[in-house]
C-alpha cells in the first residue's frame, strides 16, 4: 500500500520509532529496577494485542484478562509440573488462549457493539471464578506459586537483565507480526468492516468471520503476554484473570491511541511507569488515573499517538 | 431432627436431603425463594435503570454499579447527619440522580455524536472516579446502615416468619417497577421517551427538547440504582467496591432479558436472583457459574434476549 | 465506529503551512525537522534522567533499611496503616539508630495484589537494598515476597498473613513468621471454646484456601476436646445474604457457631446471625477479629461474640501501657490492634538482633533470632523456633463487650481465656518445614 503521508512526516516517524527502539534496548539501565522494565514490555505487548480487537476490529472487549490469565496459567502449569521447554510452554500458552477465544468470540460476536463488552466481561468473570474454585489446579486465591525459570537453550534467564531481553525479543517479533497482519489485505478488510459493516458486507466480506479471526489473533498475542508474565514473576496470581486487568488494558490502549498499534505500545509503557512512580508518592494516584482517562476520552479521543498522527507529527 | 428455637416453625415433612446430608424442609425452600426475590429486587432496579438508559440514550452505563454504591453511601451520610431512614430513602436516590445528571450534562453529552464505545468508556471512567472519591472520603472500611426500627424483626406470614425489612425491599421494588412501567406506557412523557428510543431526531424535530429528556432519563436510571443501593445498605457491608460484583450480575440479567426491555429486566432480574440464591442452596460451587452458562445459552439460542427487539440499537 | 485514520491525499500535500485544504478545512502547520529532532532529543534525555531524579537513588546502604509492604489502598488499608505506625514506633523505641547510623523505613503499597507484591519485593530488595521486609498481609502476597526473599537471600518477616505454608512447605531460611498463623487461630479458639462454650459446632466457611485451612484446623482442635463439627457450609466470598446458612445453623442444634471468614463476609454473616436471633441459642466464635472491625460496624452487631487474638491493648506486658499511650497520641486517640503490636514486636526484635550481631549480614542476624527467647510488650515471653522460624506467643481468647459493659472508648474486648504458646502453635515437626540452610 502506498503511504500517502508527507515525506517530512515519514522522516519524523522514522526518527521517533528509531529512538523508541533505542530506548527499549537500554531501558533496563534507565529505570529504578530491572523487573519493572520487563513488566513494561509485557503490558506493551498486552495492550498492542488488545488493539487488534478494539482499534482494528472495533470490538470493545472487557474480557481479555481471560486470555492473559489463560496464557499465564498454561505456561506456569507446564513448567511447574512437567518442566517443559520454555519455548514449548510459551507456545502452549498462546495456543490455549487462541483455543479459548473461539467459543467466547463465537457466542459474543453474535451480539454486536455494546452487548459485546458486557458479554466478554461476564465470560472473563466466569473464568476467574473457575480458577478461584479449582484450587488443586490453579492454587486458587494463592495463585500458582514457585514456578522456576527454565533456561533458554542453555542461556540462563535467572538474572532480571537476561529475562528482560528475552521478553524484548518476543515483543519485537510480536510487533512485526501485528504490523504484517494489520497492513495485509486481511487488515484492510477489517478496517473497512469496522467503518461500516453493511458496506463491507455488500462487497462480499463476512464480517462475523473477520471479526472472529481478529479476536482470536488478539487473544493469542495477549496469551503470549500472559505466558511471559508467568516467566517473569515466577508465579501466576489469580489477579491475572480479574476484570480490573481488562479495564487497565482498555485504559492503556485508549490513552496511547487505539487503532494505531504504536499507541497502545506507548500507552502500556506510560501507564505502568506512571503508576509505579505515582504510587510511591501519593495515594491519590488511582484518582489521577481515572480523571486522566475521562479527560482523554472526552478531549483527546485519539490518544497520544493518535493525536500526534492526526496532526501529521509522526 | 426437631427444629429448635428461632422463629416458630411447625414440623414439616422433609422434602429432600441436601448434598451435605442435612434435611431440607418446605419452610427453608420458601424462605430461600423469598431471599431470591430480595436479590432479584436489587437486580431488577439496577437493570431496569440500565435498560432505560440504554433504550433512550444507547449508552451501556458501566457506572451503574458505582451509582448503586453511591446510593448506599448517600444513605449512610444522611443517617450520619441525623436524618431518619425514611428521609434518607428519598434523599439518597435523588442525590445519586443529581450526580448522574451533572455527569450527563457536562461530560457524557459531548460524546453522543461520537462512536458508541466512547460513551461506554466514559461511564467506565466515571465508575473508577466515583469509587476512588468515595474511598478517599470514607476510607475502605465498611460503613454501617441500621435497619429502621419499624422494619426490624420478622412478620408472621402464617406458614413462616420472614424479616420485615426484606419484605419491604420486595414491596418497594414492585411499586417502582410498576410505576416505571405505567409512566412509560401511560403518560405523555413516557410516549416521548419511547419515541426517542426509536428515533431521537424525529422527536427533536417535533420541537421537544430531547436533551433535557436525555438528562432526565439518565438521572432516573441512576436514581433507581441509588435506590437499590440504600435498600441494600442495611443488609450488607457498604464499601467502595460493593458495586463491582453486582455490575457483572446485571450485565448477565440484561443479556438474558434483552437490553432496553422493561419486561425483560424485571423477569430476568428475578430469575437470576432466584437462580443464584437457590443455586447456593442446592449446589454451591455452581451457583455463580450457572448464570454465566445460562447467559451463554441465551446468546446462542436467542441472542437478543427473551424480550429484546430485533434491530434494537444494534 | 466512526473514527478514521486520517491520511493525506495529494490535494492536502499542496495545502501545507496553514493553508486551507480542498474543502476549506484548515491544515496543521508544518513542524520543521530541526524542531522535531530537538524535541526528541530533549525527550530522550529527560526520560533517561528523570527516573533518577524522581525516584531517589538508593543510598549506598551502609545504614539499616526496613522495608514495609502493606495494603494502603484496598480492603485492608484501614488495618495496615496502623501497622506502619507501629513499625515506626518500634524504630523510635529502639533508639532510631543501629550500628551507629539512623534506621530508614520505606513503605510500599501492594494493593492486595500478589503480582504487585512480587514486583515491589524485587524493587525493595534490588533497588532500595532493604535489609528486611516486614508485614505483607494476605497470604498469596506474602508467599510471593517469601520467594523473592529466598532468591535475593534477604530477610523477610511475615506478620499479617496467616498462611501456615510460610513455616511449612514454603519455609525459607531467610523468612520468619510472627504474630499468628491460621493454625494458632483455629487451635487456640477451638481448644478453648470446645471446653468452655460447647461440644456441638456449626461452621460457616469462606470458600477458599484460607477458609478451608481454618476449618481443617478447627475440626482437629474441637475433636481433641471431645467435640464435633456437626455441620458446615462453604460460602462464596463476597456473599451478602447469609440467611440460608443461619437457618440451617439454627436447625442444627449446635452450641457454637464458628464464622470462618473475614472482612465484609464477617460483617454480613454476623448481621444475619443477629437478624435471625441466633445469639439467643448459640455462642458465636470468629476466626479473625480486630477492634477496628467493631468500631466500624458497631458494638451491637458483635456483642457477646468470641475471637482469638495475640494481644489486646489493655495488656499488662512490660512496656505495653506506654506503647499504647504513645500510639494513641499518634493515631487520634485510637489504640493499636493486635497485629500492629505484632509488627512492633517483629521490628523491635529484628533491630535488637542486628545490634547483638553487630552486623547487617543476614546470616548473622538469623543466628541471633533463631532459638531466641524475648520479652516485649507484645509477647511475654515470645520464642522463635530454629527449625521453622516461627515466632510463638500466647494466644488470648476475647469476648466482645456489650454497650453497657464498655467503660472507655475502644475497650471492646474482655479477655476470657489464654492458650499457652506451645499448645497454640504447631511444633516444628508438625509444620513440616524442611529448611534449606546455606552450607
Amino acid at each position: 500500500m502506498v503511504d500517502f503521508r508527507h515525506k517530512n512526516t515519514k522522516k519524523r516517524a522514522k526518527i521517533f520509532y528509531g529512538l523508541a527502539i533505542l530506548f527499549l534496548l537500554f531501558l533496563p539501565f534507565l529505570i529504578p529496577y530491572k523487573a519493572l522494565g520487563s513488566q513494561i514490555l509485557i503490558f506493551m505487548l498486552f495492550a498492542m494485542g488488545y488493539d487488534i480487537c478494539l482499534g482494528y476490529a472495533g470490538m470493545l472487549s472487557f474480557g481479555h484478562a481471560a486470555f492473559f490469565g489463560m496464557g499465564a496459567y498454561t505456561t506456569g502449569l507446564l513448567i511447574l509440573h512437567y518442566h517443559t521447554n520454555i519455548l514449548l510452554a510459551i507456545f502452549a500458552g498462546i495456543l490455549f488462549s487462541v483455543l479459548l477465544a473461539f467459543p467466547i468470540g463465537y457466542t459474543a460476536i453474535r451480539r454486536r457493539g455494546i452487548y459485546f463488552a458486557m458479554v466478554t466481561l461476564a465470560y472473563a468473570q466466569m473464568f476467574y471464578f473457575i480458577a478461584f474454585k479449582w484450587t488443586a489446579l490453579t492454587g486458587g486465591d494463592d495463585g500458582l506459586q514457585g514456578i522456576p525459570r527454565p533456561d533458554f537453550f542453555g542461556i540462563s534467564l535467572q538474572s532480571e537483565t537476561s529475562v528482560y531481553y528475552f521478553i524484548l525479543g518476543f515483543l519485537l517479533i510480536a510487533i512485526l507480526f501485528a504490523f504484517r497482519v494489520v497492513h495485509s489485505p486481511f487488515g484492510h478488510a477489517l478496517v473497512s468492516i469496522r467503518e461500516s459493516e453493511q458496506r463491507a458486507q455488500s462487497i462480499g466480506f463476512n464480517p462475523a468471520r473477520f471479526k472472529l479471526i481478529a479476536f482470536v489473533i488478539s487473544a493469542g498475542l495477549c496469551g503470549l503476554a500472559g505466558s511471559l508474565y508467568c516467566i517473569l514473576q515466577n508465579f501466576v496470581p489469580l489477579q491475572t484473570l480479574h476484570w480490573s486487568i481488562s479495564g487497565d488494558i482498555v485504559m492503556m490502549t485508549i490513552l496511547g491511541g487505539m487503532g494505531t498499534l504504536v499507541g497502545p505500545l506507548f500507552g502500556g509503557m506510560f501507564v505502568v511507569l506512571f503508576r509505579e512512580v505515582l504510587s510511591t508518592y501519593t495515594h491519590l494516584w488511582a484518582l489521577i488515573m481515572g480523571i486522566s482517562f475521562i479527560v482523554i476520552v472526552l478531549v483527546f479521543r485519539k490518544g497520544v499517538i493518535g493525536e500526534l498522527k492526526k496532526r501529521a507529527v509522526i | 431432627m426437631k427444629p429448635r428455637g428461632g422463629p416458630c416453625r411447625r414440623a414439616l415433612p422433609k422434602l429432600a436431603v441436601r448434598p451435605d446430608g442435612s434435611p431440607m424442609n418446605t419452610t427453608t425452600i420458601i424462605m430461600m425463594l423469598f431471599n431470591g426475590l430480595v436479590l432479584g429486587s436489587y437486580l431488577v432496579l439496577l437493570s431496569l435503570g440500565l435498560s432505560i438508559i440504554f433504550g433512550m440514550l444507547g449508552v451501556v452505563n458501566f457506572a451503574q454499579g458505582a451509582l448503586y454504591m453511591l446510593g448506599a453511601y448517600a444513605g449512610y451520610t444522611c443517617l450520619h447527619f441525623g436524618l431518619n431512614f425514611w428521609v434518607a430513602l428519598l434523599v439518597a436516590p435523588l442525590a445519586v440522580a443529581f450526580i448522574a445528571s451533572l455527569s450527563e450534562r457536562f461530560l457524557i453529552r459531548f460524546l453522543y455524536k461520537e462512536a458508541d464505545i466512547y460513551v461506554v468508556l466514559l461511564t467506565f471512567g466515571l465508575m473508577l472516579v466515583f469509587e476512588e472519591v468515595i474511598r478517599l472520603i470514607f476510607g475502605d472500611l465498611g460503613r454501617p446502615i441500621a435497619i429502621p426500627h419499624m422494619l426490624s424483626g420478622a412478620l408472621n406470614l402464617g406458614f413462616m416468619y420472614y424479616p420485615k425489612y426484606r419484605l419491604f425491599i420486595i414491596g418497594v421494588t414492585a411499586v417502582c417497577a410498576l410505576g416505571t412501567w405505567l409512566i412509560l406506557t401511560r403518560t405523555k412523557l413516557g410516549s416521548v421517551i419511547r419515541a426517542g428510543t426509536d428515533d431521537s431526531e424525529m422527536v427533536d424535530a417535533l420541537g421537544i427538547h430531547i436533551s433535557k429528556i436525555y438528562t432526565g432519563v439518565f438521572a432516573f436510571g441512576a436514581g433507581l440504582a441509588g435506590l437499590a443501593g440504600i435498600l441494600a445498605g442495611p443488609l450488607q457491608e457498604v464499601t467502595p467496591l460493593m458495586g463491582n460484583e453486582i455490575l457483572i450480575q446485571i450485565f448477565v440479567v440484561v443479556v438474558i432479558g434483552g437490553l432496553g426491555s422493561i419486561a425483560g429486566s424485571i423477569v430476568a432480574g428475578l430469575l437470576v436472583g432466584e437462580v443464584i440464591t437457590l443455586g447456593v442452596l442446592f449446589w454451591p460451587p455452581a451457583a455463580m457459574t450457572s448464570i454465566y452458562v445460562f447467559m451463554a445459552i441465551i446468546l446462542l439460542v436467542r441472542p437478543r434476549g427473551f424480550f429484546g427487539r430485533v434491530g434494537f440499537h444494534e | 465506529m466512526g473514527n478514521q485514520e486520517e491520511t493525506k491525499d495529494t490535494g492536502a500535500m499542496k495545502a501545507q503551512n496553514g493553508e486551507k485544504g480542498i474543502l476549506g478545512e484548515k491544515k496543521p502547520s508544518i513542524i520543521t525537522r530541526r524542531d522535531f529532532i530537538k524535541t526528541a532529543a530533549i525527550t530522550g534525555v529527560v526520560t533517561a534522567v528523570a527516573p533518577h531524579i524522581w525516584i531517589k537513588p538508593a543510598w549506598a546502604s551502609d545504614h539499616l533499611k526496613i522495608g514495609v509492604m502493606i495494603d494502603m489502598s484496598k480492603a485492608y488499608a484501614f488495618l495496615n496503616k496502623q501497622d506502619l505506625l507501629g513499625i515506626k514506633l518500634a524504630v523510635e523505641d529502639a533508639g532510631g539508630k543501629a550500628l551507629g547510623k539512623p534506621i530508614e523505613v520505606i513503605a510500599r503499597d501492594h494493593r492486595l495484589d500478589p503480582g504487585i507484591a512480587n514486583e515491589k519485593a524485587k524493587e525493595l530488595y534490588e533497588k532500595e537494598k532493604v535489609d528486611v521486609i516486614i508485614d505483607v498481609p494476605q497470604s498469596a502476597c506474602s508467599l510471593a515476597v517469601n520467594e523473592q526473599s529466598r532468591r535475593y537471600k534477604r530477610l523477610f518477616i511475615s506478620v499479617d498473613s496467616g498462611t501456615t505454608e510460610q513455616t511449612g512447605d514454603k519455609c525459607n531460611y531467610y523468612g520468619f513468621d510472627w504474630g499468628y498463623d491460621n493454625y494458632m487461630l483455629a487451635t487456640a479458639g477451638g481448644l478453648w471454646a470446645a471446653e468452655h462454650l460447647g461440644k456441638k459446632w456449626y461452621a460457616i466457611t469462606a470458600d477458599y484456601a484460607w477458609g478451608h485451612d481454618l476449618l481443617k484446623n478447627f475440626r482437629a482442635a474441637v475433636e481433641k476436646k471431645g467435640g464435633q463439627i456437626i455441620g458446615n457450609d462453604m460460602v462464596a466470598l463476597g456473599t451478602s445474604d447469609f440467611s440460608p446458612y443461619m437457618i440451617k445453623a439454627l436447625n442444627s442444634g449446635a452450641d457454637v457457631l464458628v464464622l470462618l471468614n473475614a472482612g465484609a463476609d464477617t460483617v454480613n454473616s454476623t448481621k444475619a446471625a443477629n437478624e435471625f436471633g441466633l445469639k439467643k441459642k448459640m455462642a458465636i466464635l470468629h476466626a479473625l477479629m480486630f477492634t477496628s472491625n467493631i468500631h466500624a460496624t458497631g458494638v451491637d452487631v458483635y456483642q457477646g461474640d468470641y475471637a482469638t487474638v495475640s494481644w489486646y491493648w489493655k495488656s499488662e506486658n512490660p512496656g505495653a501501657k506506654s506503647y499504647v499511650e504513645q500510639f494513641k497520641k499518634a493515631n487520634k486517640g485510637a489504640p493499636p490492634h493486635w497485629l500492629t503490636a505484632a509488627n512492633y514486636s517483629a521490628t523491635l526484635q529484628f533491630i535488637k538482633a542486628v545490634q547483638r550481631a553487630n552486623s547487617k549480614d543476614p546470616d548473622k542476624i538469623i543466628e541471633q533470632l533463631e532459638g531466641h527467647e524475648f520479652r516485649d510488650m507484645f509477647a511475654n515471653p515470645g520464642y522463635i523456633y530454629k527449625e521453622n522460624h516461627q515466632a510463638i506467643n500466647d494466644a488470648l481468647i476475647v469476648r466482645c463487650k456489650s454497650q453497657k459493659e464498655i467503660t472507655e472508648p475502644w475497650d471492646y474486648f474482655e479477655i476470657v481465656g489464654k492458650v499457652p504458646a506451645r499448645e497454640a502453635y504447631q511444633t516444628p515437626e508438625q509444620s513440616g518445614c524442611k529448611m534449606e540452610r546455606p552450607a
